[in-house]
């Protein structure tokens, strides 16, 4: 059952990844990447990681619609995009590579059965606890410098979109607006 | 609201009253303590309280503003001018028309149209009449013009019909003959007006 | 007592919540028009059956029968799939919202004698989280739908879409946390559990600011009237839905409704004491009341208030409603450490 399971959305989630890498059309792609991070969910809850699974539905939901929001500003989205692509050996011969990489390194641990988990399970612990336990002991380090990280990129973000925010365009005299973007004209 | 009041669209001079918005906040921090303070001063909720008190007073106690329209009609101005009606003398049961023309004549938009002739008796007879409601504009000319108050606006606002012929021929607006009796004689559109009496004037005789 | 779960009991709850929501979910449309005739002083549908009770038949067959348009030069595939998505999320999330209580079947049913029909249909352990999750996937449903259906109303739905979703999101989840510390738990029967010494223990009163702020969160991710940018009349014609007729366009209504249930069934059990009984009244009787009640809540506002813009929803969420709902999370954390 658990295998079908897992062969069924193996294969629906390589498919809709190809799509993504294939189309040239971005509504297609765009979708399919959506519809690709849903389903990597229930490889999730195959896994009996519920908790994981539904992070991954929320972080990614949220993250390919700010996605979709680019695409709306920057493409129509029901023309194909001309895709300049200068020598497809190039492209093949690294994608190919990349791709073999990955694959090799995910699948060493497999090959050397040295696959052990570092930290074991806490007996009786739900999910959600025990993603918290590992979270906050070992991985209490990298976690924090995380949130450091992501505290650092959302004052850079606050800081790029807040420029001159006080500065009304449509308001202000073309003038003084040309001289406090620093009078390029 | 008196009718002056009410006709009177002239803005600035009615008694608004304006409400007191207070000043608009400068500052971020300003602005989160209006949103605060319009939340906690509960005048969202009294906005639930007006809806919710007009949904119990339609619930039970009928208060709706629906007519519901083919089941139940408002009664219209007997003023109002809709499809042509053609009255009979109480008397005789003749119809009033005496085919002077003059509905004719001033129709602006040309749509009535008729025809006379002198019948045996050497009375005029209204031989043809019809009305093309596709050009009536029922602007009231011919009732107004009318010297018999023979033509008449009716009520008949529901015009819509298979055919536009179904309104206009003389016979179809001519008050049915069995049903003279419950004729009735229109103060609407053309009709005399209830002090004509008074307004009635000694024909000045200087000329 | 505790019973093991067969799939059969699974899925006729599934079944049960399925068949139940769409029910009520048609039903729906005719309460919203009916409640808010009164609220505006008209009767309402009355003329299709008693009480113009039959106009959701009415309203059926017009939907069904209406010609599926789609138009020349869209993205037919996904103006195909996108109400689909739409009410499919929207059922999926029920799979993890405990509708009523469990029951066993009596023995002297066919078939179904003694099986045991659990609250949820699918008792995951996280299952407020999983709601939120499909919920939030159900507006790729007007996102898709206004992005490939080429008109200019329905890319400004889209983007207003995208807008409101990256406001609203993260309010409900912050309003959530601090229910969520004070069972620790993300399950809903615990949450049910919590609660379930009567009116005194309800969540309301412990976590009254995160009630509130949940509804205002709710309406968002329902689109009702304060929050309705997407497809509101007055601006945007029909926003994401301008091109859609017939049935894909009844889709949408649908997921709308189950969605508003959902956040009805959400609201009763985290906050409002969900399906234990009260008094005399039974727990099913109790749920239906709460979740009818947060039903009539979103239409009596519908009829109550104007709506907002979407930068206004934007200033609202990120600047009053998120700082108020992590204030609130750091004083129930500080509340429970001083309390341990």
């Amino acid at each position: 059952m658990i295998t079908i399971a897992f062969y069924f959305f193996a294969v629906l989630i390589t498919l809709l990844f190809l799509v993504t890498v294939m189309s040239k059309n971005v509504l297609y792609a765009m979708t399919s990447l959506a519809a690709g991070m849903v389903l990597i969910s229930g490889l999730f809850f195959i896994l009996g990681a519920d908790f994981l699974g539904v992070v991954q539905l929320i972080v990614y939901v949220g993250a390919v619609m700010a996605l979709y929001s680019f695409a709306m500003m920057f493409f129509d989205v029901n023309k194909d995009v001309k895709e300049k692509n200068g020598s497809a050996a190039t492209v093949f011969l690294l994608g190919g590579a990349i791709a073999l990489m990955l694959v090799l390194v995910f699948s060493a641990p497999m090959i050397g059965q040295g696959a052990a988990s570092l930290y074991p399970q806490v007996a009786g612990a739900t999910n959600p606890q025990a993603v918290g336990l590992v979270l906050f002991t070992k991985y209490l380090v990298p976690f924090e410098v995380a949130a450091v990280m992501l505290l650092v990129a959302m004052i850079a973000g606050i800081i790029l979109a807040g420029k001159k925010m006080d500065l009304s365009l449509s308001t202000t005299e073309e003038e003084i607006l040309d001289e406090t973007q620093g009078g390029d004209k | 609201m008196s009718l002056e009041q009410f006709k009177n669209r002239n803005v600035g001079q009615q008694q608004y009253r304006m409400l007191d918005l207070g000043k608009t906040p400068e500052t971020g921090w300003g602005r989160f303590k209006q949103v605060l303070g319009r939340s906690l001063k509960v005048e969202l909720l009294i906005g639930l309280g007006v809806t919710f008190g007009v949904m119990i007073r339609t619930l039970f106690r009928g208060e709706t503003h629906t007519i519901r329209y083919p089941f139940e009609k408002i009664p219209i101005s007997r003023r109002y001018r809709a499809i042509h009606e053609m009255k009979r003398l109480l008397e005789s049961g003749h119809y009033r028309c005496i085919g002077c023309g003059l509905c004719e004549k001033i129709c602006i938009s040309n749509c009535i149209t008729m025809d006379t002739r002198y019948d045996e008796n050497q009375r005029k007879e209204v031989s043809e009449y019809s009305i093309n409601f596709g050009r009536c504009i029922f602007c009231g000319y011919c009732a107004e013009v009318c010297p018999e108050l023979a033509i008449v606006h009716g009520d008949r606002y529901e015009t819509a019909s298979e055919q536009r012929a179904s309104f206009s021929l003389f016979e179809d607006m001519l008050t049915p003959i069995d049903k003279l009796k419950s004729q009735q004689e229109y103060p609407g559109f053309g009709a005399v007006s209830p002090n004509a009496d008074e307004n009635i004037k000694k024909t000045p005789l200087a000329y | 007592m505790i019973h093991e779960v067969t799939w059969i009991g699974a899925a006729v709850k599934a079944l049960i919540a399925l068949l139940l929501v769409s029910a009520v979910a048609g039903f729906g449309t005719y309460i919203e028009r009916k409640v808010l005739a009164w609220m505006q002083r008209r009767p309402g549908p009355a003329h299709v059956g008693p009480f113009g009770l039959l106009q959701l038949a009415a309203d059926g067959i017009k939907l069904f029968t209406k010609e599926d348009f789609i138009p020349q030069f869209s993205n037919r595939l996904i103006f195909s799939i996108a109400p689909v998505i739409t009410a499919g999320t929207a059922f999926i999330a029920l799979a993890a919202v405990p509708l009523f209580p469990d029951f066993t079947f009596p023995s002297w049913i066919p078939l179904l004698g003694g099986v045991f029909v659990p609250s949820i249909a699918s008792d995951v352990n996280i299952g407020i989280l999983f709601i939120l999750a499909a919920m939030a996937a159900g507006l790729y449903g007007p996102l898709l739908a206004g992005m490939s259906q080429q008109n200019k109303w329905g890319i400004i739905g889209a983007a207003r879409t995208a807008v409101q979703f990256l406001s609203y999101e993260v309010v409900t989840g912050l309003s959530l946390l601090a229910p969520i510390m004070l069972v620790s738990s993300l399950s809903l029967v615990d949450f049910n559990n919590y609660q379930a010494g009567g009116i005194g223990s309800w969540m309301l009163w412990q976590q009254p600011l995160a009630f509130i702020l949940f509804l205002i969160a709710g309406f968002a991710e329902t689109n009702r009237t304060p929050f309705d940018l997407l497809e509101h009349e007055a601006e945007i014609v029909s926003g994401f839905v301008t091109e859609y007729s017939g049935l894909r366009w009844g889709l949408f209504f649908v997921g709308e409704y189950a969605n508003m249930i959902t956040i009805g069934v959400l609201a009763s059990v985290v906050f409002c004491g969900g399906y234990s009984d009260l008094w005399l009244i039974p727990g099913w009787l109790m749920m239906g009341l709460k979740v009818s009640f947060f039903f009539f809540l979103m239409l009596w506002v519908r009829a109550s208030w104007p709506h907002i813009r979407p930068d206004q929803l934007m200033w609202l969420s990120w600047k009053v409603l998120m700082p108020l709902a992590v204030v609130n999370v750091v004083i129930t954390g500080i509340v429970m450490m001083a309390m341990a």
